[in-house]
């Protein structure tokens, strides 16, 4: 955790903003989505409470809140309690390893009479070598909350929705993971930060002697691996369980599939995992393929340079930077948080059939020739 | 007791109490679900041990298998018939039998073969600068020293694989009508 009291604790504070980030970005997700989608369907959405319906998430929460307490008959329920926590524990986790700014550097201060040597803080809850493979296991363990509601309810359309849940999670796994690869592959790391630092400046590479080189696109990774990205981003909508791959819980079949039984503050668990699912995902198509915190176009450097001249100190202007470069990271989480929403509200669901030959007849064969192909390239390259 | 021995023994007791919830308890669902416990327990104190991309990979490939392993108990078995069949009979009294004479066998045979492992400490492996890659190290390792157990072991797993569906084929599979 740190060297001293100084340091632990702040990344003490910094895992609980992490966690509260992610909680609190969801009622604004909610809001977004029911008037986003109220605008797709030539609808208006909610609007009577508060300015532009903002105070519809209060009036939601409170009713959430005072909702009746329920555990339907035939029911286990410990498995029934514990579904609704353990479906936010993945996701939390995994969010807490998504780097959103440049680390920032804290020169020798002085506090309480007694001198605090040099920090370096990452911006993310904490800093783990392994950054993908700890995400894509962590998340790995999402399905069993779902697998726990849809038996612990005692219901059979729960337990429907669960098992289709678990099988197509079992499935787009294999091509989420193999999609990586490529990527892995490419920046000779697993470790997020300096995937985010190989993807700095613009975009320049050799290949056979020949240097390529860009006049204003960025280095970012979709240049290198349009393919996997695709495949990536939509293994994540199966992943997270939304359309158009939300089988679990479709609503013509199933009622509502794992959660029927759920209701109040038990379903809005639910809701808040599904969300930090997403904001997984976007976090890593940030990081993956479109550079990270960085800023296409202007350099690390420059803002610090910048920054200097804004802040007396030079940790004042290492935080001002990670901070104007954190602004630029949610730029980019958000636009991907929008694609989710607009996709979930554009596109019908598939049918099962459909879901498993995408999964295993086409994802997997384009992300394993994917795969591939970059470690061909790659050999030439570096030979 | 330092705050990593600490740790150790949460850890520890997490992991074995839930391996014996899975041997002792008769509920498959709660079997598989305390074997997933221990996947991640065994995942966490690799993650003491520095071993984070194993810790990773055991999470990954451990903790999705026992998720199909649970979706086949929802599925396929008839839970009060299967238990039955379990826990009555010669056959399976034979079984458990042979299964703690191999359970014994394999405690007998750690014992004696990790005698004094613990007491060297290999210098090769607390070097600073192996501890930070270990993936590379471990990917080397695989792939030089240890390839031909590493395929060895890959095409096992494959021939475990086709045998289990040409097995479950030959009988029906899902749709037998017994």
């Amino acid at each position: 955790m740190g060297q001293d009291t100084f340091q632990i604790t702040v990344n003490c504070i910094k895992l609980v903003l992490v966690f509260l980030m992610m909680v609190q970005a969801v009622p604004i997700l909610v809001w977004l989505e029911r008037r986003g989608s109220a605008f797709i369907q030539n609808r208006l959405g909610p609007n009577r409470v508060g300015p532009l319906g903002l105070m519809q998430l209060l009036a939601d929460a409170v009713k959430f809140l005072t909702k009746e307490e329920f555990f339907p008959a035939g029911g286990v329920k410990f498995l029934y309690y514990a579904a609704p926590v353990a479906a936010l524990v993945p996701a939390t986790l995994a969010f807490a390893a998504i780097p959103m700014s440049a680390p920032v550097h804290i020169d020798p201060f002085e506090m309480f009479g007694k001198n605090w040597g040099p920090y370096t803080f990452f911006w993310q809850g904490f800093e783990i070598n392994v950054g993908i493979v700890y995400i894509l296991g962590v998340s790995s363990l999402g399905a069993y909350s779902i697998l726990m509601a849809g038996w612990g309810s005692g219901n059979k359309y729960s337990l429907l929705g669960a098992l289709r849940a678990s099988a197509q999670i079992i499935s787009y796994e294999l091509a989420l993971g193999l999609s990586i690869v490529g990527i892995i592959l490419l920046y000779g790391t697993f470790n997020l930060g300096e995937m985010i630092a190989a993807q700095q400046g613009l975009l320049h590479f050799q290949f056979l002697g020949h240097t390529v080189e860009s006049t204003w696109l960025p280095n970012w990774g979709i240049f290198y691996q349009p393919l996997a990205a695709v495949i990536f981003f939509a293994a994540t909508f199966a992943e997270s369980n939304r359309l158009p791959f939300d089988l679990a819980e479709g609503e013509a079949e199933l009622v509502a599939g794992f959660h029927v039984e759920y209701g109040g503050f038990k379903m809005l668990l639910f809701f808040i995992g599904e969300y930090g699912h997403m904001m997984v995902a976007a976090g890593l198509m940030t990081t993956f393929f479109f550079g990270g915190w960085s800023i296409p176009g202007v350099s690390y450097e420059s803002v610090y340079q910048w920054a200097q001249g804004a802040a007396a100190t030079n940790s004042g202007a290492s935080l001002l930077a990670g901070l104007i470069h954190f602004l630029v990271w949610t730029v980019k989480f958000a636009i991907f948080l929008w694609i989710f929403i607009q996709v979930r509200w554009t596109l019908p669901r598939f049918r099962y059939d459909q879901l498993m030959d995408l999964g295993w007849k086409t994802m997997l064969p384009w992300a394993l020739g994917n795969t591939i192909i970059t470690a061909i390239v790659l050999l030439i390259a570096h030979s | 007791m330092s705050t990593d021995a600490i740790l150790f023994w949460i850890l520890a007791f997490m992991t074995v109490s839930s391996a014996l919830t899975v041997v002792l308890i008769t509920n498959p669902i709660y079997c598989a679900l305390s074997l997933a416990l221990t996947m991640v327990g065994v995942s966490a104190l690799f993650v003491t041990l520095n071993a984070y991309f194993l810790a990773g990979v055991q999470m990954i490939v451990y903790a999705g298998a026992v998720l199909v392993l649970f979706v086949m108990v929802l599925m396929l078995f008839d839970l009060k018939h299967e238990l039955q069949a379990f826990t009555r009979g010669k056959m399976t009294g034979a079984l458990k039998l042979a299964s703690i004479g191999l359970l014994a066998g394999l405690i007998a045979g750690a014992i004696l073969m990790s005698n004094g492992i613990l007491l060297t400490k290999s210098e090769a492996f607390t070097s600073p600068d192996m501890a930070s890659d270990t993936t590379k190290q471990l990917g080397h390792l695989i792939f030089s020293q240890y390839l031909f157990g590493f395929e060895a072991l890959g095409v096992l797993l494959m021939v475990v694989a086709v045998g289990a569906v040409a097995l479950s084929r030959s009988k029906g599979g899902t749709h037998a009508k017994s």
